[in-house]
């Protein structure tokens, strides 16, 4: 009998580990896929929301491919009991699944702050498309936008606000913004840049209550006067979709704990994206990492372990980039490394921010702020990511890179790191592009 | 598959590849436009063009969110204009750092291969660069690391 996979979650982690599990069976297995929404890309929102793409082009499922994929499509439901030991799941319609093998790719939820007024009315999650499409109504220029969380999902949108005619607002709790992306200096510089293109930001402010004052919202703030808009948007973090799995026999901490094949400590129940507590790659240490790149990365991983490969997960690498109006901001590895021997860079007319973090003669972190005309030229942030993903110790260009830390393209490439990264793989063979997979399969 | 051979010790730093690929891809001669770009790998004399591997792994291809970079016919991964949404994270995701971003078009760029007909190829005067059938390797580094040994040497030396 044909192996049964089950597939809960639609995102990138979901969506990579099916195009996989087909690049290694040729439709030899039968998989179903669960998923609450019509699977879409969450990393494209913000586009969609800056109306620079149409609506049809954040689908990333549809029925045609789902079928030349032979996937079975289970929409609009979501598990709510996983029964380990009968191998099955159920759904909130009753009825059950049973799998010879499971994938946990359920994804996150936005959270919002236990306050009072924060499910009032003119106030949005920027989560989902139905909440972009609501925001989208709401906001026409002019509108009064407060956004209450500044971190780095909550950045990927500004540029869309902004080009939508909001008059835009921040509140975040932390000292900083982007705390949990950038520094201390690197946030200061982007405070400042988004100052002056008029957004207004207050950090170190937490918001007590939101109400209603004569048809708007007023935000009440510990501390200091209030703030008032037309339209609020929620980015106050997410967390993992793992409240249904209790009582399931899942060892979980901060996610779904998986072994380097992305395993479980259940027999045949796999974890992938942000509910997979796997490997970070540059500390070893156990990590979630709630990143569009990892769920790609997992999703590969075990989709080649349940297809019967034996694929070992080097560790996902922490990385992030986002622009705010033509200001580039990334940031990789352990770029937040308490006590790393660091060089740091700093031109704030540029504006230009670099930070280079090490373990030894190894890069471990980097954190690159510039504007884009700057950041282009080179492509330092790429050669950056190779550094620390290679783990290559830079010897002698180590120095060089201390006392000429523009010059990154100079040691990367005669530390010869092209040809250490040139044989790794992810799954162990070329990439195939996932449209052409069932293609290349039979071929 | 032909791949563009890069053989650094050729290369006079003429930069002619820069205009043609920038010419080629964009109508317009603006070497930061172009995806093949020459730097000096000792003070001024050693000079080597650098660009997109075509490696097996795609990392930029596995990274994009909505399959906006493709295999092309002659095997180069491609940006697809109409489908590329400006993300960025193709341009993180390739440890080589050869995919860059347009801040005007809002879209990510890199080499095509030119659809098979490589302008960088077609217009190096020395044949530093050659459109041959080929396995892709790291044409620079070992040419970088000799070259660049005079700009290491006295700082190791000195115990920085």
């Amino acid at each position: 009998m044909a192996t049964r996979h089950l597939i809960l979650g639609g995102g990138t982690a979901g969506l990579n580990a099916i195009t996989t599990i087909r690049e290694f069976d040729r439709g030899a297995s039968e998989i179903t896929l669960v998923s609450h929404e019509r699977p879409y890309s969450r990393m494209v929102l913000p586009y969609y929301l800056g109306r620079s793409i149409m609506e049809p082009h954040v689908f990333t499922a549809s029925p045609a491919r789902l079928d030349a994929l032979s996937v079975i499509p289970v929409f609009g439901r979501k598990a709510v009991r996983l029964d380990a030991s009968a191998q099955l799941v159920k759904l909130d319609d009753d009825t059950e699944l049973p799998y010879d093998d499971l994938l946990i790719a359920t994804g996150s939820s936005a959270v919002r702050p236990p306050i009072p007024g924060a499910d009032g009315r003119a106030i949005e999650n920027l989560w989902t498309l139905e909440q972009c499409r609501n925001v989208l109504a709401a906001i026409r220029p002019g509108t009064e936008v407060t956004q209450i969380g500044a971190g780095f999902i909550a950045f990927t949108i500004l540029n869309s606000l902004l080009s939508l005619g909001a008059t835009l607002t921040i509140l975040e709790v932390a000292p900083r913004i982007l705390p949990r992306m950038i520094d201390d200096k690197g946030a200061a510089i982007v405070q400042s840049w988004l100052e002056r293109q008029g957004v207004a930001i207050q950090t170190g402010v937490e918001v007590e209550a939101i109400e209603d004052v004569g048809g708007r919202k007023r935000i009440r703030l510990a501390n200091k006067p209030p703030v008032d808009a037309d339209q609020i948007i929620m980015a106050t973090g997410i967390r993992p979709n793992l409240a249904w799995l209790e009582g399931s026999g899942l060892v979980i901490r901060q996610g779904v704990v998986v072994d380097d094949h992305l395993r479980s400590n259940v027999a045949n129940v796999y974890a992938a994206g942000d509910v997979a507590e796997g490997r970070d790659l540059v500390g070893g240490e156990a990590a979630v990492h709630a990143i569009e790149p990892t769920a790609m990365e997992h999703g590969r991983i075990v989709g080649a372990n349940m297809a019967g490969q034996d694929r070992a997960y080097r560790g996902s690498l922490l990385m992030n980039i986002v622009d705010v109006k033509d200001l580039e901001i990334a940031s990789f590895g352990k770029w937040d490394a308490a006590g790393a021997e660091t060089f740091e860079v700093l031109d704030s007319s540029r504006p230009a921010y670099r930070k280079l973090l090490w373990n030894g003669d190894r890069l471990q972190g980097a954190v690159i702020l510039g504007m884009a005309k700057d950041i282009w030229t080179t492509n330092d942030v790429g050669m950056l990511k190779g550094l620390v993903q290679t783990g290559a110790d830079l010897g002698a260009w180590k120095p060089y890179l201390k006392a000429n830390p523009w010059d990154v393209k100079r040691a990367y490439v005669a530390c010869q790191t092209a040809g250490r990264l040139l044989p790794e793989t992810v799954v162990g063979h070329p990439s195939i592009p996932a449209p052409l997979v069932l293609a290349v399969a039979q071929a | 598959m032909k791949v563009l051979q890069i053989t650094p010790s050729r290369c006079t730093g003429c930069m002619r590849c820069e205009l043609a690929c920038s010419y080629e891809q964009t109508g317009m001669f603006q070497p930061s436009l172009s995806v093949i770009r020459v730097s000096p790998f000792e003070a001024h004399t050693s000079y080597s063009p650098y660009t997109c591997f075509q490696c097996a792994e795609g990392w930029c291809m596995t990274a994009c969110p909505v399959e906006a970079i493709t295999i092309s016919p002659v095997g180069a991964k491609v940006v697809e204009h109409d489908r590329c949404v400006g993300c960025k994270l193709c341009t993180i995701a390739c440890p080589y750092g050869t995919v860059f971003y347009n801040a005007d078009t809002h879209k990510a760029f890199k080499c095509d291969l030119c659809g098979g007909a490589p302008a960088c190829a077609q217009a190096c005067p020395t044949a530093a660069i050659e459109y041959v059938e080929a396995e892709t390797a790291d044409w620079q580094g070992p040419f970088a690391a000799e070259r660049g040994r005079p700009l290491v040497t006295p700082l190791a030396a000195a115990g920085v």
